[in-house]
């Protein structure tokens, strides 16, 4: 895509400041007009562009601000959607998740406004966010369609018109997030990639998919023939464990290289980031790698999640110096 | 003929009502409450869960395991010989369970469950059964850094919870339910699992059931009928197949008859649990036969768990005004 090696990128969602936190908090009690909650969500969103910027990333995102659940904001503004209830993950985590009740898809446009505004604030390129279809229908109850396939396909078609708009919007990055990809890979894994393959057809825009954690070498090399330029994955939570997968066969797309624990409050040191890419190369060429963090930040503070880019940004920069030494 | 659970029951209610058990973990987190105080809330939910249960309607219930983490760790700590990890999944779920790592040898400390059982027991309207989460499924989601292989790690495992049964039946638990969904995805691993649960059943004088759950027994049938158990509970929704595995050969146990879809939050109707029951009295007697959903109803919010429940009690009474 450029001559420049290594692009440094994140995986979509930073940290809410304390004053939007507490600004959604009082729109949950009414005591604040959504309009103000907006401006607030403005607010957050350019200061994260303008953190990349300083940090020095190449592909920005705008960090979600005006995101809850990577499923429930679509399934709101989607049809076919009935938000059923709060239910467990994991510990005293909870989601809600929405029930499908009738024919899913699009009423307008989801995500292209967000998008317009954070490009608009940055020469940068910012890139657009879906959630995947597949996730979705996972992460939903299906009520409506007599096989999780149908639910999956309708989807499908429903975040390709998305990404369709979004690259008409401008958008030369469009990532299309699949972290439950893996959760019966034996059972519809082709399903996943069918999908995909309606997601990104047709699109000119370079795409990503983000998958995280769960049993990744279950998925290899299966993953390599899903519909996208570059697969986004968490290698440093496992001490990059799964470089030892992708020697054979070999990795044939693009890797967005996960080389920040988003779930650890350490800050790691430029040198970490150094020695994760550095093994990479070992395994899969130069042009192919993109460095990223693990997962989205958001559960991180503003501090750890500047202080861990800083890292990134300077381990990428001293290896691309070594390289062209 | 009778309605019962399998096992799990949301913690919290739907907003906005407040969800006092999520809120008391945090507060436990921050140093805020004390150990003590949170086991007080859990006692508060778990009464107020097995009432729930009994206005529903249901006969036989478990104490809805608000006390769990999930159903590995709740066991494994309280054994000797088990740390515990990192989260992985659990089955084909989007629940996370934190997973145990043998790094000593397995042994049964001391009562792990009983004290929950017995408050349970001393405040439900309704029958309480205890469950206990099975030595291959224990074994099968935790990591072995300890035995060197899968036999002797369960086979450990049994002995163990063999302890554990032993002290709930002593507690007065009539019926005692073990869950092993994991047979399901290692069916390479019956004559092991049977053996096992020769162990884990040994002088145990209670109802002994035996639950599986996300799959059918295609393959598994009818050899599972010569586990030493009385009540075998199976999954028809995620197993629909098992209707027709069960005309195979003559079903010589106890059905626990899982029919409501405990993973969607699409109602079941009334006659519609009643027509499964008809349908499973051609294979067993009424009398032998446990109405529920077809797994823990913790992968739904609570109003829709109650509601299940409530369709359950209400389709097995027109079950049994059918038949009487």
């Amino acid at each position: 895509m450029t001559a420049q090696p290594l692009l440094t990128t994140t995986v979509g969602s930073f940290p809410k400041p304390p004053y939007l936190l507490e600004a959604r908090r009082k729109l949950a009690r009414k005591q604040l007009e959504q309009e103000e909650l907006e401006a607030l969500e403005r607010r957050a969103t350019e200061e994260w562009i303008r953190r990349q910027e300083e940090i020095g990333m190449d592909i920005l995102v705008d960090g979600e601000m005006y995101r809850g659940d990577m499923v429930a904001y679509f399934a709101d503004q989607m049809d076919g959607f009935a938000i059923a209830g709060m239910v467990r993950s994991y510990g005293n985590r909870y989601y809600p998740k929405p029930a499908v009740v009738r024919p899913v898809g699009r009423r307008a446009p989801v995500t292209v406004g967000w998008w317009k505004f954070a490009q608009g604030l940055t020469p940068r390129p910012v890139k657009g966010m879906l959630t995947g279809p597949y996730t979705i229908a996972e992460w939903s109850f299906n009520e409506h369609y007599p096989t999780r396939r149908e639910l999956v396909l309708d989807l499908a078609r429903a975040i390709h018109d998305e990404a369709v708009d979004l690259e008409r919007a401008g958008a030369r990055y469009i990532q299309i997030d699949e972290p439950a990809i893996h959760t019966r890979p034996d059972e519809d894994f082709d399903l996943a990639v069918e999908a995909m393959e309606i997601v990104t057809r047709g699109l000119r825009a370079y795409t990503i998919t983000h998958v995280c954690y769960g049993d990744v070498p279950r998925i290899y090399p299966a993953m390599l023939r899903l519909a996208v330029n570059q697969i986004d994955l968490a290698l440093k939570n496992d001490d990059f464990a799964l470089l030892e997968t992708f020697r054979s066969p070999r990795f044939t797309k693009d890797i967005g290289l996960g080389v920040l624990d988003a779930h650890s409050h350490r800050v790691e040191t430029a040198d970490e980031v150094v020695e994760g890419i550095r093994r990479t190369l070992k395994v899969i060429p130069l042009e192919q790698v993109y460095v990223t963090p693990d997962c989205g930040l958001k559960t991180r503070t503003v501090e750890e999640t500047v202080g861990k880019l800083t890292s990134m940004a300077e381990g990428t920069r001293r290896m691309r110096e070594e390289l062209s030494r | 003929m009778n309605s019962t659970v399998v096992g799990s029951y949301p913690k919290i209610p739907d907003p906005p009502a407040p969800g006092r058990w999520r809120a008391g973990v945090e507060k436990l987190q921050r140093g805020d409450i004390t150990p003590e105080e949170m086991r007080g809330i859990e006692d508060e939910v778990t009464a107020e869960v097995l009432a729930e249960m009994a206005v529903a309607g249901v006969d036989v219930v478990t104490d809805g395991q608000i006390r769990w983490e999930d159903g590995q760790t709740y066991f494994a700590r309280g054994l000797g010989g088990f740390t515990i990890h990192s989260l992985q999944r659990y089955f084909d779920t989007n629940v996370y369970y934190r997973q145990p790592v043998a790094t000593g040898e397995i042994v049964w400390r001391g009562p792990i469950s009983v004290a929950a059982y017995e408050f349970a027991s001393a405040h439900s309207p309704r029958p309480v059964k205890p469950v206990v989460t099975g030595p291959l499924t224990l074994a099968l989601l935790s990591r072995d850094e300890f035995y060197g292989n899968l036999d002797q790690f369960v086979m450990a495992l049994a002995a163990g919870l063999n302890q554990e049964l032993k002290a709930l039946a002593a507690a007065g638990a009539k019926l005692i339910q073990v869950d092993e969904p994991g047979l399901l995805t290692h069916r390479d691993r019956l004559p092991l699992f049977q053996r096992a649960m020769g162990v884990l059943w040994e002088g145990v004088s209670a109802t002994r059931a035996l639950y599986t759950y996300f799959g059918h027994v295609d393959g598994l049938y009818p050899a599972i009928l010569d586990t030493p158990v009385d009540i075998i509970g199976l999954d028809f929704v995620a197993g629909a197949r098992n209707w027709e595995v069960l005309r195979r050969a003559r079903f010589t146990k106890q059905l626990g008859l899982g029919i409501l879809d405990a993973r969607n939050t699409k109602m079941e109707t009334r006659d519609a649990v009643a027509k499964a029951c008809r349908r499973a009295a051609e294979i067993v007697s009424p009398s032998h036969l446990h109405v529920g959903p077809s797994a823990g109803l913790e992968f739904l919010p609570r109003r829709v768990a109650r509601q299940k429940l409530e369709v359950l009690a209400a389709g097995v009474r027109q079950a049994r005004e059918e038949a009487a």
